[in-house]
């Protein structure tokens, strides 16, 4: 008959050769299979997919070249409503999916390339945003002092503005162009990046592990590259996700108003803005561009709800 | 009594008193240039007595009546221009004799007139004129409909069959002659070289933007100036299309494979021009596709582009037209072509000196081969390459009575009865100044043709001459000497009344570059210098 502390080391021993046999799965794995339980993300993740392939794959699906002009190549009018063979249109009449524009051009294949920019745009100033905020933010959180204050209070300045009025004023004195667009979006962008960072380390400077690697010797970049950064980094990564979506909408903005991609580039918000007075004589042509803005920002909104869900510790159960 | 305006250490200037007579008697004012030499036409303004102005000419101009019957040549009272000293105030509160009085100008939103009660012609039917502006086509249709305003301009050319078939709503047509052109600077290379110059005007396919770009109605353009002018269209038509000789034109130029460049443009819509961000397009497309050339597309703001292109200073192409003012050639040639305008780089005297040679000519026909020549010289010279004479339509309420457009300047609202007491019209853009004796911009002289006048106007359905604060205009024989009767009992809006002081006094702020008062928005006063070729005094 086996003893009450035997029975008590056997049971011992099975629950440590079950946690050693279990392998550790990794955060980005446990967001990810959180995120396709949720709805929002799916949704956001096919959407996002979807304008993804359309951009990489543009000069595939895309009917025309989006800078071709079809006077004397095809018999079309100018802001020709869609013409779709299976909806009735004649087949002697060649198929536009979404139209022709004020300047003869396929429609389709001004929002399939479109994708490209506006995508190039929200991902490259994200990327600024985010290496630029996170530098920044983690800096001034971890040496603190004045470089803390020097640097917060330019953040403070800069978020003084309306952003996509700053981003005008930068343009404006820089000249229009989608590169000054890039740049006047990523500054404006730049500081909210930067706040949400600074926060983050504040919190975690002062665990226990961070003392401990200040104990072992670590030194302060190395504490803050190893032990900092990488577990402050999960706010940041929702704010990215969030941030392509504004960062998408303020492109097309300045581009509406003539500051930011320049003609012929097949820009959404260019296209909105050169057609915004057919909004009633060819609503086509303001309704697909703004169609594929909405989609994509809808897109980038999701993602960045269900992947805060995904992180957030609290909404795990 | 009036004083003098003019400063006795002014140059060119005379202060005398023309009529000796008893004390309080009119002592009339005048402005006169040293001689002829300045290379101008106006040799002298002189107030003859209260109500005669007599205007000396260095040389015969026939189309002194068209010129003098042009808003920029509108008179105010001899006492406001002192007090102001042709600027400040007077930018955005002209006094003047018209059937409507400025009472406010809300900077952004809108300028609203009340009527003129002592008008000395018939008063407006209804109390209040507002105009307003908007740069969408759209915009101002859906303002419209929506009646919100009484009538609106330049009705976008997709939309002409929606205002036709809608009975709520006039349909307009504007009979006005105009020019769009794509304009180069001979300053700025490479368009210094004639072959580039001219590679362009061939590598253009005109009549490819007029069908596709321009309602019906509108013309390619076979000279600068529209052929409903007489005289306009002698001489060779503009050069065919020819993209291969163009190219290889170009190749010849140095540039094989073109350059970069910019075309810069407003984004204002014109008679000449209903859409100009989509033309703009167009010809990046053309010289892309044609010549090579690799030209960026660039908006400017209006009133700083009107600037930068009459000035000389864009070194890319532009896109520019021109609404006729007045019934005459001389409106089209010789304000663009004349020696002082820098619009193209410098003038060239091929075109120039055979220009003032025929605008003192009185007979067309005596004058014909001179504007042969001229059109023959544009041609050869290229300053320009002109594209369309554009047609174009405004809109009105179908309840407003007289609702009209004329070929010639803005509506006489005061003509018009929106059947209400305010009748709001909707025009392209915010006026620039209302000081028009220094303004070019059709938004701007609109509104001032409300409330200044000059001598005499154009009717309301041609471009006859009519009578306005003069009774009437004579020449002598040769045509250098014009004298206007002026009209009497006219009361300016200050309540002062109208004398022939107030005429000199008005033009010599604008032919005087020495006037004390020749300030102005821009201080160009290119009417006064283009249509009388140059100014009195000028530096």
């Amino acid at each position: 008959m086996m003893s009450l502390k035997g029975a008590a080391d056997s049971l011992s021993d099975g629950i440590d050769e079950q946690w050693l046999q279990t392998k550790p799965i990794s955060l980005w794995k446990t967001t990810l299979r959180r995120l396709l339980r949720r709805k929002t993300g799916i949704v956001g993740l096919i959407l996002i997919g979807f304008m993804m392939t359309m951009a990489i794959g543009a000069p595939a699906f895309a009917p025309y070249d989006p800078e071709q002009v079809l006077i004397g190549k095809e018999k079309v009018r100018k802001r020709e409503a869609p013409c779709i063979h299976l909806l009735g249109c004649p087949s002697e009449r060649p198929q536009h999916l979404m139209g022709i524009d004020g300047n003869f051009r396929d429609q389709l294949s001004r929002v399939i390339y479109g994708a490209r920019v506006s995508l190039s745009i929200g991902f490259t100033t994200v990327l600024f945003a985010f290496f630029g905020g996170t530098i920044l933010g983690a800096i001034a959180a971890y040496w603190g002092g004045w470089l803390d204050n020097l640097i917060m209070r330019i953040m403070d300045v800069i978020l003084g503005f309306p952003s996509l009025l700053l981003a005008i004023a930068i343009v404006a004195v820089l000249g229009p162009g989608i590169r000054n667009a890039l740049f006047a979006i990523s500054i404006v962008t730049l500081p909210a990046y930067a706040r949400v960072m600074r926060a983050s380390v504040l919190s975690i400077k002062e665990m226990d592990y961070v003392a401990a690697s200040q104990a072992l010797g670590a030194s302060r970049l190395r504490i803050l590259l190893t032990r900092i950064v990488p577990n402050a980094l999960t706010p940041i990564v929702v704010l990215s996700t969030l941030g392509i979506a504004s960062a998408i909408l303020d492109a097309a903005g300045l581009s509406f108003l003539g500051l930011g991609a320049q003609p012929p580039t097949p820009e959404w918000g260019t296209m909105l803005g050169a057609e915004r007075n057919q909004v009633f004589s060819a609503p086509h042509l303001v309704f697909f561009p703004g169609l594929a803005i909405m989609l994509t920002v809808l897109g980038f909104n999701l993602l960045g709800d269900g992947l805060r869900d995904a992180l957030d510790p609290r909404l795990n159960h | 009594m009036k004083h003098s305006i003019f400063s006795p250490a002014i140059a060119g200037i005379l202060a005398t008193a023309f009529l000796a007579g008893p004390a309080g008697a009119f002592q009339g004012n005048s402005v006169a240039a040293k001689d002829c030499s300045y290379g101008g036409k106006i040799k002298s303004i002189e107030a003859v007595n209260a109500h005669t102005v007599r205007f000396s000419m260095c040389k015969p101009d026939p189309a002194f009546m068209a010129k003098a019957a042009f808003t920029p040549f509108g008179i105010q009272p001899e006492e406001y221009l002192n007090a102001t000293g042709g600027g400040g105030d007077i930018l955005e509160k002209p006094v003047g004799t018209g059937p409507w009085k400025l009472e406010k100008w809300a900077r952004g939103d809108s300028i609203i007139m009340r009527r003129f009660d002592d008008y000395w012609g018939q008063a407006a039917p209804y109390g209040t004129l507002v105009i307003r502006w908007s740069d969408s086509g759209a915009g101002r249709l859906v303002e419209l409909r929506a009646g919100t305003v009484d009538q609106i301009t330049n009705i976008s050319p997709d939309d002409f069959d929606s205002v036709k078939n809608d009975p709520s709503l006039t349909f307009i047509p504007v009979a006005n002659p105009n020019t769009l052109y794509l304009a180069m600077t001979n300053t700025f290379k490479p368009f210094d070289d004639l072959r580039v110059r001219k590679a362009i005007a061939m590598g253009i396919d005109r009549a490819r933007i007029v069908d596709n770009f321009f309602p019906g109605g509108s013309e390619v353009a076979s000279h600068f100036t529209p052929c409903s002018i007489t005289n306009a269209c002698e001489g060779e038509s503009w050069y065919e299309f020819d993209a291969g000789k163009a190219k290889a034109m170009l190749a010849e130029a140095g540039y094989p494979d073109g350059f970069k460049t910019k075309i810069f443009f407003r984004d204002v819509f014109r008679g000449y021009l209903p859409e100009p961000s989509i033309v703009a397009v167009e010809f990046q497309t053309q010289l892309r596709d044609n010549l090579g050339i690799d030209a960026e597309v660039v908006v400017m703001e209006s009133g700083e582009f009107i600037d930068e292109s009459t000035n000389g200073r864009l070194d890319g192409f532009y896109l520019l037209g021109w609404g006729a003012d007045y019934p005459h050639v001389t409106n089209f040639l010789d304000f663009h072509f004349s020696s002082k305008n820098p619009q193209y780089g410098t003038p060239h005297p091929e075109i120039y000196k055979l220009l003032e040679e025929a605008s003192s000519i009185g007979d067309a026909a005596v004058a014909r081969p001179l504007y042969e020549d001229a059109n023959n010289a544009i041609k050869a010279i290229v300053p320009m390459v002109p594209i369309a004479h554009g047609a174009s339509a405004s809109a009105a309420l179908a309840g407003v009575k007289n609702a009209h457009f004329r070929p010639f300047g803005a509506p006489l609202f005061h003509r018009a009865d929106p059947g209400k007491d305010t009748f709001v019209f909707m025009q392209n853009a915010e006026p620039i100044s209302l000081y028009c004796t220094d303004e070019t911009d059709g938004e701007s002289l609109a509104a001032c043709q409300q409330v200044v006048e000059p001598l005499l106007g154009y009717a309301i359905d041609s471009g006859a001459i009519e009578a306005r604060l003069a009774t009437d205009c004579s020449a002598n024989a040769d045509s250098t000497v014009w004298t206007c009767e002026l009209r009497k009992g006219v009361k300016f809006h200050d309540g002062s009344s109208l004398d022939a002081n107030d005429v000199v006094a008005s033009w010599a702020a604008g032919i005087d570059a020495a006037n004390p008062n020749h300030k102005g928005n821009t201080g160009a006063f290119e009417y006064y210098s283009y249509l009388w070729d140059g100014l009195m005094n000028a530096q």
